[in-house]
Formats: structure tokens, C-alpha cells, sequence
């Protein structure tokens, strides 16, 4: 629920990262807050976690500067991904323009990433909103553990990911390592394009 | 891949797994390392071996409980519960976000600031009911039975609610003692005629005549609920001798805005008061946390004929507002 102050032509968004517990979704706020310095207007807000486990959420505002004439304002949140936090979850998802789902590529994942996957449709629903129409973006995050321990852990291949997650959504995708910020940052543009697009087309605010 | 080295990449996953934060998933790789040790390794080293796996395992145990456990939720700095605050409160309506705000607070389980800003709320006329109610679920999911009779008791001496409103808030705290298993008779107000006296009332008087008459906007309230799981419905008799009085119905069946309540048959005032296409005004939701006042339409009521509600009336209301 993008907020629209016609008189100063301002615009700001909301975009909600999404995914399975320890997925990674902490850690893309915080490379985005070491990252993208100029565009971060504020502190990250990263509440007090219990063993690095997000309780709440997490909080990064960003300003894009002027696009189409408006003044572009961007909230980035996380949600908890642990099952029991599931109303923390939608009340979070409450008014999001974009959504980035942080899928984890660790096989032992697998059927954690479809749960929220799933959980995240039925927590649209309940919001009003629907999967098919929202600016979503998936990531599929921890690519750089493939490298580790002599290849012993087993890592996902895209394509399975793909058709796990992406088969009847067919949104953009983006393989990524979260800690070293490889796709990260193409991640998080697509995402903001979509949700800009989406509101264009929504609230007519770029001048032409 | 030797036995040994079998083990060594399924401890390696382990280990792994265990400083990413997959504590179960790390938990399943070590017990699956144990047994491997235990059905292939020679005596000599076994016992050392699955000693270190068992310690780990251990450890793993204690962490997992604790996090599946934790003792209260963390009391957020004030800069953040401002946040919440600030941004999880959607209505245009500066009061009705006050309230969002407020509500917003006691799910992120802050519930000492979310208890000041529901105090806030009680200079609003159209908000104080509301805003009371909330305050005493705050104390209840607080823990603190004590706070919310500590809190009944000041406000009868305060006299800044009519003799109506206190009689719903006993009501309503009555039967969240009786959900809490405690069977308590509340005192009654001590107000003389038919309102409280509000130049009794701690606040200004120019504050109740200024508060506009604002409802929680319908859109918003509308969302609300579909956000919260509601657990009951209090409703107010409009009609007949007992006109005025808060029944409180169990939700048996929730879907969207959609609520089926049981009205047993033994309210017979209630029973003649429905029917069909009736608004109903002064509806309160109720879920764990928070009560949102809306207003409701009956799109179905039904005799139950057969089953163990036998006689009693299958009430739905459509949540209009």
C-alpha cells in the first residue's frame, strides 16, 4: 500500500523480503545497508534476535531520488521465517508493493522453501492480495556453499528450484550469495522495477 | 567413499549446517554420524568418537529448546516501538491509527507501551470502550491478572466511564477471568443516576467534547479482521427487557468476514431479537489480542436440530464495518 503525497510528489513503497527461516533475508538487508550507502537514508533496523533468528523484522528505508518526476521513497523490510512467528509474518505483509522470496539452495531446504512459499499466498490472501499479480522476485540464496566442505553439501541445482518454486509463477529469478553479495543488488533492482511499474500502472505517477 | 570418509563429509554437513542456524537439520546429520560410528568403527576409537558426536548432539539439544522456548518476548528500545508504532498503523484517521498503532504494539508483545497508548485512546469518547478492553487483554496476555483488576478497580473510582461502559468492562473482564479458569464476582460501579458524573473524570471536560465521533474506518477494520482470528463476538441487545446488555458468542466457525456463532437456546431474549438481514450495530470482535468494534449483518440464523447443540441457534454475521 504505497503512500502517494501528490503535492510534493512522493511516493513510498513498501517491499517485503520473504523465505524459510536462516534463508538469508537478514543478511541481503544488511549487505544492501553496507552496499548501497548513498540510496540508504537511515540506520537498518535489525531487532535484538535470539541466536541471529529474526523475532520481528528488520528495517531499511532507502530514497531512490527523483524517478518521473516523483520523489522516491523505498521501505525494506524482513519477515520472521520461523513457522511459530506467522502472525508477526502477516502483519508485516500488511501493504507491501513488492515482494523478494530468499529461497534456500541447501537441499535439506527443500520442502522448507515450498512451505513458505505457500504460506506466503495464503498470507497475501488474507492481506487481499494475490501472488500472481504482486512484483514478486525469487532469490535463490547460499549459491557460494556449493564450493564448501569438498562439495559435501548438497546444493539444489537452479533448475530444481526453478521447478519447485517458479513453475507456475514464472517471475525473475536470481541465484545469489547473500554474505558475499553476488546477486544481491540484481536481486533487489528487479525487484524495485517491478514495484515501480506496478504502481505506475496502479497510481499514474510518472510524468511523461 | 571409504566408511570413514563417509563419516568425515557427514560430520563436515553437520558442522555446517549447525553455523548456518539448521539446528535440526545439523541434529539429524550427527545422529546419522553416531550410528555409522557405532555399526563400523573398531572399538579402540568408537567410544571416543561417539562421546564427541553425543556432546554435540547435547548441545544442540539445549540450543534448540531454548529457541523453541524463549522465556517473554524482548522489551523492544522506545526508537523502535515508535517505529512499530509509526508504521503499522494504515488509516488516514489520526485517531484510528493511534489505535492500529496501539494494537500493533501488544502483537509485537509490547505490551507496557501498547497499555500507555490504549490509555491515550480512553479520552476518546468513541475509542474508550475499545481502548479499555484492550487494555485489559494486555495485561492478561501480560500474565498479569493483578494489573487488570488493579486496573477495573481504578477506573470505577476514576468515574471516567458511563454506568454503561463500566458494566460492559466488567462484563467483558469477568469472562476473561472465567477463561483464565478464575470465578470472580467484579464489583459494581458506584455511580449515582444513569451516567458517570464526567466532571469527576480525570481529563478535561473539553477533551470528551471536542473527541469527534470516529469509527475505525470501515476498509481498515475490514482488514483488520481478516488479519485476526476471531474468537468471540460481543453483541448488544437492542431490543426488549434486555435492552443494553453485551452477550458474548463464541466464534464456531470463521471464514474471511464471515462468522458462524452458537446462541444457546436458553437466550430466548436474543433468539427473538434475530433475523435475517438484522444490522447490527455495536458488534466487538475479539481475538487473543486485540478487540476491534465494527458492526455486523445476520446473513443465516438456524434452529439446530439434530447433534449435541440440539436447540440451540446457529447464528452467521457478516462483518459490514
Amino acid at each position: 500500500m504505497a503512500i502517494f503525497n501528490l503535492k510534493n510528489r512522493e511516493i513510498e513503497c513498501k517491499v517485503v523480503y520473504y523465505g524459510p527461516g536462516r534463508s538469508g533475508k537478514t543478511t541481503n538487508l544488511e549487505y544492501i545497508f553496507k552496499t548501497y550507502k548513498k540510496q540508504v537514508t537511515d540506520q537498518l533496523v535489525s531487532i535484538d534476535t535470539e541466536g541471529d533468528r529474526t523475532l520481528f523484522f528488520d528495517f531499511l528505508p532507502m530514497g531512490l531520488g527523483k524517478i518521473g518526476g516523483c520523489d522516491i521513497r523505498v521501505q525494506l523490510y524482513t519477515v520472521p521465517g520461523q513457522v511459530q512467528y506467522s502472525s508477526t509474518r502477516k502483519l508485516v505483509l500488511k501493504g507491501a508493493d513488492g515482494i523478494v522470496f530468499v529461497a534456500d539452495s541447501f537441499a535439506i531446504r527443500r520442502d522448507k522453501n515450498i512451505l513458505s512459499l505457500k504460506d506466503l499466498d495464503l498470507n497475501l490472501k488474507e492481506c487481499g492480495l494475490n501472488i500472481f499479480k504482486i512484483p514478486l522476485v525469487l532469490q535463490y540464496n547460499k549459491r557460494d556453499m556449493s564450493g564448501m566442505a569438498d562439495g559435501s553439501i548438497p546444493i539444489m541445482s537452479v533448475e530444481t528450484m526453478q521447478n519447485d518454486l517458479n513453475r507456475q509463477l514464472k517471475v525473475p529469478y536470481f541465484p545469489a550469495s547473500a554474505l558475499t553479495g553476488e546477486g544481491v543488488g540484481r536481486t533487489l533492482k528487479e525487484s524495485l522495477k517491478l514495484t515501480l511499474l506496478h504502481l505506475q500502472k496502479e497510481l499514474k505517477w510518472a510524468q511523461k | 567413499m571409504s566408511i570413514k570418509e563417509q563419516i568425515k563429509s557427514i560430520l563436515q554437513e553437520a558442522e555446517i549446517y549447525r553455523t548456518q542456524g539448521l539446528l535440526n537439520e545439523a541434529m539429524v546429520k550427527y545422529k546419522i554420524a553416531a550410528e555409522l560410528v557405532e555399526k563400523n568403527i573398531k572399538q579402540e576409537n568408537r567410544q571416543k568418537l561417539i562421546d564427541g558426536i553425543t556432546k554435540k548432539i547435547e548441545l544442540l539439544k539445549e540450543t534448540i529448546l531454548k529457541y523453541n522456548d524463549p522465556e517473554i518476548t524482548p522489551k523492544m528500545p522506545v526508537e523502535i516501538q515508535n517505529l512499530i508504532k509509526d508504521k503499522f498503523a494504515f488509516s488516514a484517521d489520526k485517531e484510528s491509527a493511534v489505535l492500529e498503532g496501539a494494537i500493533a504494539l501488544s502483537k509485537f508483545g509490547q505490551f507496557e507501551r501498547a497499555i500507555a497508548e490504549f490509555s491515550e485512546l480512553l479520552r476518546n469518547d468513541s475509542l474508550r470502550l475499545v481502548a479499555a478492553k484492550n487494555i485489559l487483554r494486555c495485561h492478561f496476555a501480560n500474565s498479569s491478572v493483578d494489573g487488570a483488576l488493579s486496573q477495573y478497580e481504578q477506573w470505577l473510582k476514576s468515574g471516567i466511564f458511563h454506568e454503561e461502559q463500566i458494566e460492559k468492562i466488567r462484563f467483558f473482564l469477568e469472562n476473561l477471568l472465567k477463561d483464565k479458569g478464575i470465578e470472580r464476582e467484579l464489583p459494581l460501579a458506584d455511580i449515582p443516576g444513569e451516567k458517570a458524573v464526567p466532571e469527576k473524570a480525570t481529563f478535561e471536560k473539553s477533551v470528551f467534547e471536542k473527541a469527534p465521533i470516529t469509527h475505525i474506518p470501515e476498509q481498515e477494520e475490514a482488514e483488520e479482521d481478516e488479519f485476526l482470528d476471531i474468537n468471540s463476538v460481543g453483541i448488544e441487545i437492542t431490543d426488549g427487557p434486555q435492552k443494553g446488555k453485551e452477550v458474548v458468542l463464541d466464534v464456531a466457525f470463521q471464514s474471511g468476514k464471515s462468522v458462524s456463532l452458537i446462541v444457546p437456546g436458553r437466550e430466548k431474549a436474543l433468539i427473538e431479537t434475530f433475523k435475517v438481514g438484522l444490522k447490527l450495530n455495536n458488534v466487538q470482535f475479539y481475538s487473543p489480542i486485540a478487540i476491534l468494534n465494527g458492526s455486523g449483518v445476520v446473513s443465516a440464523f438456524t434452529k439446530i436440530s439434530s447433534g449435541p447443540k440440539m436447540g440451540s441457534y446457529s447464528l452467521d454475521l457478516k462483518i459490514s464495518g
